[in-house]
């Protein structure tokens, strides 16, 4: 979790319009349930989709689950969204503090309450599986969902700040895919153990107690899994992000039928028992001052690889292996990744001109 | 939109149904793929401005402004000339970045420099070297915006390179003083820089943060992603473009008029003072006169005249109509990027505080020696009733006049001393920063009976701050009587509270003072970012203490001492004055402004730390026509001795001089 958040930007997303609970009255969602009632008799006869917004709304939120376990202390809610995907009462949510407890409580749509079972979580995927005692659920088809573009309409479904209580719907928002991206970009941008690609939405879709929601496109076809509240340390924004679904089929498909073998919860990117360092190049920086010093060449060894590549005093370190470096700080970190016996391109900014040299370590002497 | 349109999306078997239920009247089948045809166009929008948008990318610089932790990550650009000129916003430049990067929408990457900067609307212009005519954009014209027209904020700033966008409508035109088309499409540093598109992927405008009240890079950072963004428009970028190409920055244009309220919206624009040799002094502009019409528009409000103003550049020519005893008087007037700096006019009185209402009028205090007051023969005990002709109720009224006083300008001043009328003609000289060697007492305070907020030693505490602060209330505290508030900002490491209440709470129970003590959430150090929880506790204290808001006095040690001055600076309706003990002054020095009084109390030391730095600062203050009171230590800096805080507390105790 973000250990600061952004009053603002959650006080805001309050007010953001809602279609969903927000809006439905009782009577007319009995209205609209009795339509639907009507229209799933005639679905069996002809397989129509519902189509309006109304009605996919209206079918979707049956799918989405209020989650409520740990938490409710220092600013950390003890609730989040999920969504069913089994007539039997398999649940899937995102992995987080809410489930550490031996409490888990699910209610539904319609106001039932269950206590839940972890059936099993891939921490690397953010995701959890839940089981409740339940039957003849409505839920979505996992396998069935869709891939969507950057620009598709979306709806996202969930209990965003814990609105919706008892037999209230879960909230609807509706936006757009921004843009399909990954998380992984550099080191330490995300907080997060996912480093698949993500939906980026243009939706304020990311707010407590939504993560574990659904985003469908506007037809009710299942996307993807609304992420955590994340904060991208690039820029400092809050970003809205969704899993898609072909990310996680497998594991969740795998945690359902048993054979899940939960992997290690951190694997930290790998750093070589040697690695490479300014000084094995031959380079020598500018001194590091500045909380972002750019990575200006002070001079060079003689007899150095750094030499022999032809850098020069003055150049401007851009790129480690087509990773940018923006200070001297971070061309240090980016070399602890590259081991000594590994070549490196280097990419350096010489009279406007980008320049790329590649550099080899002189082998260590035995 | 989506929810209306889907309406007409019913399928007939399934509207036959709940047509008997809920008569949804189906609709033709014209309308039944509007939303499919929506998203496509949309899509095709991004696509067709898409090649004009790059990814910047930049290397070294600032890690933080203000408050602001600015982000390392890649901004968007727009490309507005086919021979390599880009424009992007000055957001994404804050940090003064060592060098510029740009990655075209094919990916190649190449470097950038800073051609222009646009301060008034806060664009930058890059230049790139390029082999081919890059694709331009094409400009929507400004009189086919519509508000409730499609809009789509594009970026290039995530993982993979593709464009990122966020749909919304046109929310308003000619925000910000006619500057910006706002948008309720998402608009953060993850486009900043980035076009506003309208469905046919035409560009509206450059996306910029904005903010009606702040000026500075990041004003306006505060609302991203908020329902509220703002572009300018592409048409007028254009505009400029041959200015900004030539290397010439942009700069807000300035009249040199000052009204006094600040109300922006009832008041006619009456013109309080002219600026010394300020364009609108040079055209013969006076107080008094009303400024009716500017290039032909009709200003009946200060507002309008804001409107006017603050969308011209520095070279502008504004033709300015005002009204002078019924007479319309016509003026061509070409706008400066900058004044020749304030310099406050004295009288040389101190007013007696908390006076009656009736009878109307300031009671003299205190005369400073040799001032123009003394010379005119002002005494203690005189109540002055009017300037030239005009009634002074009270303080703040007398106040407000002197801010449009001139040096060696005289005018008359009427006082009344035991029922006999005084006409004296006063010369008004630069303000002295010499400090009293003796004041008159206060008047002794006794606690009312009855409620009253708490009193003595208190523990305040904002929710949404992790910061502590104690604040020290005398123990006679009176609502009837006005406090001077001091607030004392700690050096690192920090001030014992038993030696902070040794030192000050006698001069709080004897000169009326309420003192503050905030502390920084590292022991070690101030963070720039804590000058806003110091300026949110001070107006905490002022919403339950009859705080006297010409007496807020911001005083600190070292690190203490320069946050003082940031403080100050950032916060310029909080403080009058400035203590800053062994410090350096963080943060550009304002501009001496007549209805934001600023004095200042600074020691200096041969062998301080940062001595050279203080002294530099002790000279940009002076130059800014402060009033700077300066106390030499000797060779090292060190807290005040007592001879120095009994100056500091009749420093305090002066700040109102008039």
């Amino acid at each position: 979790m973000p250990s600061q958040r952004c009053f603002a930007k959650r006080s805001l997303a309050k007010r953001l319009p809602m279609l969903g609970s927000a809006t439905y009255t009782k009577s007319f969602a009995l209205l609209v349930g009795a339509c639907l009632a009507a229209g799933l008799m005639v679905a069996a006869a002809a397989p129509a989709q519902a189509e309006t917004l109304r009605a996919v709304i209206a079918q979707t939120q049956p799918k989405i689950v209020k989650i409520y376990g740990a938490g409710g202390f220092q600013g950390l809610e003890a609730y989040q969204s999920g969504m069913l995907i089994s007539a039997e009462g398999h649940v899937l949510t995102v992995w987080s503090y809410v489930l550490d407890t031996e409490e888990i409580l699910v209610v539904l749509d319609d106001g039932r309450k269950f206590k839940a079972k972890l059936l099993g979580a891939d921490p690397r995927l953010e995701l959890a599986v839940l089981k409740i005692d339940a039957d003849g659920l409505a839920h979505f088809n996992l396998p069935a969902a869709v891939p969507a573009e950057s620009g598709a309409r979306v709806l996202a479904f969930s209990n965003l700040f814990g609105v919706a209580t008892g037999d209230e719907p879960a909230s609807v928002q509706h936006g757009h895919v921004a843009v399909k991206s990954q998380l992984e970009a550099r080191r330490g941008v995300f907080d997060t153990t996912y480093k698949g690609p993500v939906y980026i939405l243009d939706a304020m879709t990311n707010n407590p107690g939504a993560a574990g929601g659904a985003l469908t496109n506007g037809e009710g076809q299942l996307l993807a899994m609304l992420g955590k509240e994340l904060k991208n340390s690039l820029n400092n924004t809050w970003l809205n992000y969704a899993i898609p679904i072909d990310q996680i089929v497998t594991t969740v498909d795998d945690i359902q039928t048993g054979k899940f073998v939960r992997a290690a919860t951190d694997e930290p990117e790998q750093k070589p028992e040697k690695a490479l360092n300014v000084e094995l190049l031959g380079m020598v920086l500018v001194p590091d001052v500045l909380e972002r010093t750019p990575p200006f060449v002070d001079a060079v060894r003689s007899d150095s690889p750094a030499a022999a590549a032809g850098l020069r005093a003055d150049d401007l370190v851009l790129f480690v292996n087509d990773r940018l470096v923006q200070s001297c700080k971070a061309l240090a970190v980016e070399l602890e990744f590259i081991d000594r016996i590994d070549p490196v391109k280097i990419t350096v900014i010489r009279d406007q001109e980008l320049v790329d040299v590649t550099l080899a370590a002189p082998a260590e002497k035995k | 939109m989506m929810h209306r349109l889907t309406l007409l999306r019913v399928r007939c078997a399934f509207a036959a149904i709940c047509l008997a239920l809920v008569c949804v009247a189906p609709r033709p089948a014209l309308a039944q793929n509007l939303p499919q045809l929506e998203q496509e166009a949309m899509q095709a929008a991004v696509s067709r401005v898409a090649p004009s948008i790059v990814r910047i990318e930049t290397v070294g610089g600032l890690e933080r402004i203000g408050k602001v932790l600015l982000g390392t990550g890649p901004t968007t650009g727009l490309i507005v000339s086919a021979d390599g000129y880009i424009i992007s916003s000055a957001f994404n430049f804050a940090q003064k970045p060592t060098s510029i990067l740009v990655g075209l929408a094919d990916g190649t990457r190449t470097p950038a420099k800073l051609v222009a900067t646009d301060h008034q609307r806060m664009l930058v212009l890059l230049k790139i070297h390029v082999e081919e005519a890059l694709p331009v954009p094409e400009a929507v014209p400004e009189n086919e915006m519509q508000v409730g027209q499609w809009s789509i904020a594009v970026g290039r700033t995530f993982e993979g390179g593709q464009p990122n966008m966020s749909a919304g409508i046109v929310s308003g035109l000619n925000r910000i003083w006619g500057k910006a088309i706002q948008t309720d499409a998402k608009v953060s540093p993850a486009n900043y820089g980035g076009p506003l598109v309208d469905i046919r992927g035409r560009v509206l405008g450059v996306l910029v943060p904005l903010s009606p009240q702040a000026t500075n890079d990041l004003a306006g950072v505060e609302w991203y992603d908020s329902g509220i963004g703002f572009a300018v428009p592409l048409a007028h970028i254009n505009s400029v473009l041959p200015k900004l190409k030539a290397g010439t920055d942009l700069k807000p244009g300035i009249l040199g008029v000052s009204f006094n309220g600040n109300d922006l919206y009832s008041k006619q624009p009456v013109i309080a003072s002219c600026r010394p040799n300020s364009p609108a002094y040079k055209a013969g502009l006076k107080a008094g006169d009303q400024i009716v019409e500017i290039d032909g528009s009709p200003i009946e409000r200060q507002a309008q005249l804001r409107q006017q103003i603050n969308r011209r550049y520095a070279g502008d020519t504004l033709k300015v109509v005002v009204l002078r005893d019924k007479e319309r008087i016509e003026r061509d007037i070409p706008l400066v990027d900058q004044l020749e700096p304030y310099e406050r006019a004295f009288l040389g009185i101190l007013p007696k505080r908390d006076t009656p209402a009736d009878p109307a009028g300031v009671t003299v205090r205190y005369v400073y020696p040799e001032s123009p007051a003394a010379k005119a023969g002002l005494l203690v005990g005189d109540v002055i009733v009017s300037v030239d002709g005009q009634a002074v109720a009270n303080r703040e009224a007398l106040i407000e006049r002197a801010n449009a006083w001139q040096l060696d300008k005289t005018f008359k001043l009427e006082a009344r001393r035991s029922g006999e009328t005084l006409n004296l003609e006063i010369k008004p000289v630069a303000e002295t920063a010499a400090v009293p060697a003796e004041l008159p007492a206060h008047d002794t305070v006794t606690a009312p009976a009855g409620e009253r907020p708490q009193v003595g030693r208190i523990d305040i505490k904002l929710p949404e701050f992790k910061n502590e602060c104690i604040a020290y209330v005398p123990d006679s505290y009176n609502p009837q009587a006005s406090y001077g508030l001091v607030v004392w900002l700690h050096p690192p490491g920090g001030t014992k509270e038993e030696e902070l209440l040794a030192r000050w709470k006698e001069a709080c129970d004897k000169q009326n003072l309420i003192l503050l003590a905030p502390r920084s959430t590292d022991p070690a150090k101030w963070l720039p970012p804590e000058a806003d929880f110091i300026a949110k506790t001070i107006a905490q204290v002022r919403q339950t203490y009859n705080v006297d808001p010409q007496r807020v006095a911001i005083h600190g040690f070292q690190g203490g001492g320069s946050l003082a001055y940031a403080v100050a600076f950032t916060h310029r309706d909080i403080a009058r004055g400035v203590a800053a003990v062994d410090a350096p002054i963080l943060g550009k020095p304002p501009e001496n402004e007549p209805t934001y009084r600023l004095a200042f109390f600074v020691t200096t030391a041969k062998k301080a730390n940062f001595a050279e730095q203080i002294k530099a600062g002790i000279e940009q203050l002076k130059q800014l026509k402060y009033a700077v009171t300066v106390k030499d230590q000797g060779d090292l800096g060190r807290q005040l001795n007592d001879a120095e805080f009994a100056e500091l507390l009749r420093w305090i105790d002066s700040l109102d001089k008039i």
